[in-house]
């Protein structure tokens, strides 16, 4: 019986062969997405999941509110981990992570700059999953200046011979490193991707008891079973045992009063949440992470496409049901109960779904490189060979010959045979109403996506040409001059001479990407306000900078105090009180006292995500340059800038950054994002019109002999056209109605996210609907014009 | 076989109420070969398809093989249909996708047969039907009369009891119309009951005895002198 129902099946797909290309090019783009936006949501999903101990790791983070400043960091004091697995008896092991930048490591001459270098306690591989290859499998790091490095890292070392054993130089440090174990590379789903592990047992810091600053990424090895929020509520007591005696010192203020008006506290996040549920700030995670919110929207376009090609095929199989109306009555009367019936017509829907998978596969296999390349994933192939997951495309491939088909099976089965036989009944009028149901969902959806399309892109556009306070263009930043060591004011003349430079300040504070930013803790009349950002900058910057100063003066060489004097921006005059009477006020740091010179007008130097924070800047001409470029010309520039470099003989590898690079890739998650939603918002309105098509093709089909009659009676083409299309295009504006509420609440919702944002008016509504509008008047109106063009004749002699 | 009193069919739409059936009463023996006439919209197809257990009358009393069956539910009425009722139609209603082959074997499938055991039936009715060479072929692919001998074909391979025909030649030039006749009279001659719905005084002489409908009444029944008088 199955076979001969796949076999029928077969043959009533071939035999309409347009609407099977229509139902397996929709149903397989529809899953192809699906797929592809499954391999992203896993892979999102699998962050950290190759630590054997996942589940027992959690991450202790650090969050405050001080004078109205929110502080949230992912770094903690160092003696935190230790503290609490001495306090509390779940936590059985601590380990940490301290990042010192980008050092110089030096073997036989050949020095290297690796940025994927950190710091880590001994049990580091004893919490974490990264077996040692080679090497002390066991205890590596328990010497200082030991490390353990990953294979690529001592190939490049070394080349081919053993690393265990070798030594190598970090700048600054007299005593070399000595390699002890080599492990794999980190795997890519890892929220943290070194390749140099260092003993922080050489570092002093490690072992300082200071609960005020620090800077180690700390993780807990708890008790298997044990609820880490229980442990969380338990922290709040440990911050005041251990900082409640130190705070009078360090804030002026005892620890209950201080608290009264501030908030302090340790978060705990599971390892596993990090990657997803991290604060983006820049001081909250190792690296750059995702975002749930993407898992979740990325996840509702998959169900959604999805859904729409499944209803596609129901639509279409619905619709062309007087077709298939002789086969039910005959095999009714032959003896066929309604559970044969069935199961034939869902033999149609599998092999359908069966093709389209076939062809989903096909798409993945083809797009998943440039999947790959367009979100700065690298998701495997192999991945879909995994026998777990060619069952579950199994299973899927049942579900969705279930949902799509099992509508249409049990529509047809229920046909009485008399009637059936004798065509006497509603045939494509069966159940419009469900159908313009499932047309008006498919296009509430597309509507919406279109809408959410044009909002993401109208943000990514404002924050494009937003003004952020400064000229991005055509300034190189050279953040590691400073390497240039007592050469590096000569290379600045010598620099300053190439007719392609206009100026150039001496600088690595930078207000888009790596930065020498740093926090400084502020006092006002002795008394602690918050702390606050400091660039260290030199009399040219604001110049180069393109910023403007709304009040004082700038920096300059004449004035021999300005190594203690501060330019502020205007939304620190406010936070400080100073309002517009802010030059001449005295600000305190750990430097000392500092007068107010100038204001400089408020530029953005987070990103847009974030509001202005208060910011001092400082007269300290040291670290980079920041070269600003005559012409748009940035590549000979660099070109120039690195001969030039090489002239120095310096023997450090030239490295340079352009602004406006670092400022886009500040949204680089956005932009991605918006692509991916361009793609699949595309794709969903093609699946929709796809479907909107094949109803149009058997409307024609069924007046066929009635726009015969019509044109013989002296009716116009474009009379035709919208007697066909309207009843379609109808559906389509209802869909609106339900759409753009919707899609005004959740791109509000997104929008939240950034401080400074585009509103949702009316003309991107407007907009939307236009397009959708257009999009499925060019399908029916295709479809309709054909109909209404053809010879009356043709249709008359039908009869 | 057949025993059918007092039945009723009538349909409703929203407006009115139309008695297509009224107070029908007559009997089919075991063997016999019964012809209904009458006119267009008298009121015969919807007692075929009472007799076939494709509808249910409204009133009255049908008996099969001594059993009420006027008010089984469909899934009863299929299960009964199934290896004792056969059906051959005035548009053949062959289906398009199946070979000939498939066409016949369908109410073996639905019987739940083994397949070497179909084929030999199945290969069996064709020859008998003179359509073997054709077990291959698609309906599009035969005449009008070939057609008909496959619906034939498939309305005898399962063995029934009772065949319904519903005006079996009327799609069919003469010659090609004797012949399904005379098919269907050796079906009866080796003991199968057919009633057949006709408009065909001709085919009509092939029945044993004709019931003549009339505004859905049985208005007079006939006995016809000689079987296959026509012949």
């Amino acid at each position: 019986m199955f076979k001969n129902n796949l076999k029928i099946a077969w043959r009533n797909l071939l035999k309409n062969k347009s609407l099977f290309i229509m139902n397996t090019l929709g149903l397989g783009l529809g899953i192809a997405s699906c797929l592809i936006i499954m391999l992203f949501v896993i892979d999102e999903l699998s962050y950290d999941r190759y630590n054997e101990k996942a589940d027992e790791i959690v991450n202790v983070v650090f969050r405050a509110k001080i004078n109205g400043e929110e502080i949230k960091e992912g770094a903690v004091m160092a003696p935190v981990g230790k503290t609490l697995t001495q306090e509390f008896p779940e936590v059985l092991d601590a380990t940490r992570i301290r990042q010192i930048g980008t050092p110089k490591i030096t073997i036989d001459n050949q020095s290297y700059r690796e940025d994927r270098f950190a710091f880590v306690d001994a049990n580091f591989f004893n919490v974490f999953t990264l077996p040692i290859i080679e090497g002390n499998p066991k205890n590596p790091l328990q010497e200082p200046n030991t490390v353990v490095i990953s294979r690529a890292t001592a190939e490049k070392f070394f080349g081919a011979s053993d690393a265990i054993g070798q030594l190598f130089h970090l700048d600054g440090e007299e005593r070399p490193y000595r390699v002890t174990g080599v492990i794999e590379e980190v795997p890519q789903n890892s929220h943290f991707h070194f390749d140099i592990f260092a003993s922080i047992e050489g570092l002093d810091e490690a072992k300082s008891d200071s609960w005020f600053g620090g800077d180690f990424f700390t993780y807990l090895l708890l008790k298997k079973g044990s609820d880490y929020k229980n442990l969380e509520t338990k922290l709040p007591y440990i911050l005041e045992k251990y900082m409640g005696s130190g705070m009078q010192e360090q804030m002026g203020v005892p620890y209950e009063e201080f608290t009264k008006e501030n908030q302090l506290g340790f978060r705990i996040f599971p390892l596993t949440d990090i990657h997803l549920y991290s604060d983006n700030s820049a001081y909250s995670q190792l690296e750059q992470g995702g975002d749930i919110k993407y898992v979740y929207i990325f996840s509702a376009i998959a169900l959604f496409m999805l859904l729409i090609a499944c209803i596609n095929f129901m639509n279409l199989a619905t619709a062309t049901a007087a077709k298939r109306a002789k086969e039910v009555g005959i095999r009714k009367v032959l003896g066929s109960n309604k559970n044969q019936l069935v199961s034939q017509f869902l033999s149609e829907s599998f092999i359908a779904t069966l093709c389209a998978m076939a062809l989903a596969t096909i798409l993945v296999f083809v797009s998943l490189p440039f999947y790959n390349e367009l979100s700065g994933k690298e998701l495997q192939l192999d991945f879909l060979l995994q026998p777990v997951v060619l069952l579950s495309l199994l299973v899927l491939t049942f579900l969705i010959s279930i949902l799509a088909g099992g509508y249409p099976a049990f529509f047809l089965s229920s046909f009485k045979p008399i009637a059936a036989l004798k065509n006497k009944f509603l045939g494509g009028n069966n159940n419009k109403g469900i159908r313009s149901g499932l047309v008006v969902f498919q296009f509430v959806i597309s509507a919406g996506l279109i809408l959410a399309t044009l909002v993401v892109n109208q943000q990514m556009n404002y924050i494009q040409n937003k003004d952020i306070g400064y000229d991005r263009d055509q300034l190189l930043v050279l953040r590691e001059a400073y390497l240039l060591g007592d050469d590096r004011d000569a290379f600045k003349n010598e620099l300053l001479k190439n007719p392609k430079v206009a100026s150039i300040t001496n600088s690595a504070s930078i207000p888009a990407g790596s930065t020498d930013n740093y926090m400084s803790q502020v006092y006002i009349n002795g008394e602690f306000s918050r702390r606050m950002p400091v660039f260290n900058i030199d009399e040219n910057y604001i110049a180069t900078m393109g910023m403007e100063l709304v009040a004082g003066r700038n920096f300059s060489t004449e004035f021999g105090t300005d190594s203690t004097n501060v330019i502020i921006n205007q939304t620190a005059a406010n936070v400080l009180g100073f309002g517009a009477d802010a030059l001449g006020k005295i600000v305190t740091d750990g430097g000392g006292d500092h007068t107010v010179i100038g204001v400089i007008k408020d530029f953005h130097f987070k990103s847009l995500h974030q509001k202005i924070d208060p910011l001092f800047l400082f007269y300290r001409p040291f670290g980079g340059l920041i070269v600003k470029a005559k012409s748009s010309d940035m590549s000979s520039l660099i070109a120039d800038t690195n001969t030039l470099w090489n002239d120095f003989n310096t023997g450090e590898t030239f490295g340079y950054t352009v602004l406006d690079e670092s400022f886009r890739q500040t949204y680089v998650t956005e932009q991605k994002m918006g692509s991916l939603l361009n793609i699949f918002a595309l794709l969903t309105i093609f699946v929709a019109c796809l479907g909107l098509f094949g109803l149009m093709t058997f409307t024609a089909e069924q007046r066929f002999k009635e726009i015969g009659i019509r044109k013989v009676l002296g009716s116009s083409v474009s009379e035709i056209v919208t007697m066909l299309s309207k009843d379609f295009l109808k559906l389509v504006f209802l869909s609106f109605f339900i759409a753009f509420p919707m899609g005004y609440y959740l791109m509000n919702r997104w929008l939240e996210g950034f401080a400074y944002r585009i509103e949702i008016d009316w003309t991107v509504m407007a907009m939307a609907a236009l397009i959708t509008l257009i999009i499925a008047f060019v399908t029916v109106g295709w479809k309709s014009f054909n109909a209404a063009t053809m010879n009356p004749i043709t249709a008359l002699k039908d009869e | 076989m057949i025993q059918i009193q007092n039945l009723k069919k009538s349909f409703r739409t929203e407006e009115v109420e139309t008695l297509a059936l009224n107070n029908v009463n007559f009997s089919v023996e075991e063997g016999e070969f019964a012809a209904i006439m009458g006119p267009s919209g008298c009121g015969k197809s919807t007692l075929l398809n009472i007799i076939g257990m494709l509808d249910n009358p409204t009133e009255g009393s049908y008996k099969f093989a001594g059993h009420e069956v006027g008010g089984l539910k469909e899934r009863q009425r299929t299960e009964l249909r199934k290896g004792n009722l056969g059906f051959v139609f005035q548009s053949f209603n062959l289906i398009d996708e199946l070979t000939v082959f498939e066409n016949v074997e369908l109410p073996l499938i639905y019987l739940k047969m083994g397949k070497s055991e179909r084929r030999e039936k199945v290969m069996k009715v064709l020859e008998r039907m003179k359509i073997a060479h054709r077990e291959k072929h698609f309906p599009h692919q035969l005449s009008g009369g070939q057609q008909q001998r496959v619906a034939i074909a498939r309305a005898v391979v399962t063995n029934p009891k009772l065949i319904l025909a519903d005006e079996p030649t009327g799609n069919l030039d003469s010659k090609n119309g004797i012949e399904v006749m005379n098919l269907l009279t050796e079906l009866n001659q080796e003991g199968t009951t057919i009633v057949m719905v006709t408009h065909s005084d001709r085919d009509s002489h092939y029945a044993h005895r004709v019931i003549n409908l009339f505004d859905g009444q049985v208005v007079t029944e006939s006995q016809n002198r000689a079987m296959g008088a026509m012949i």
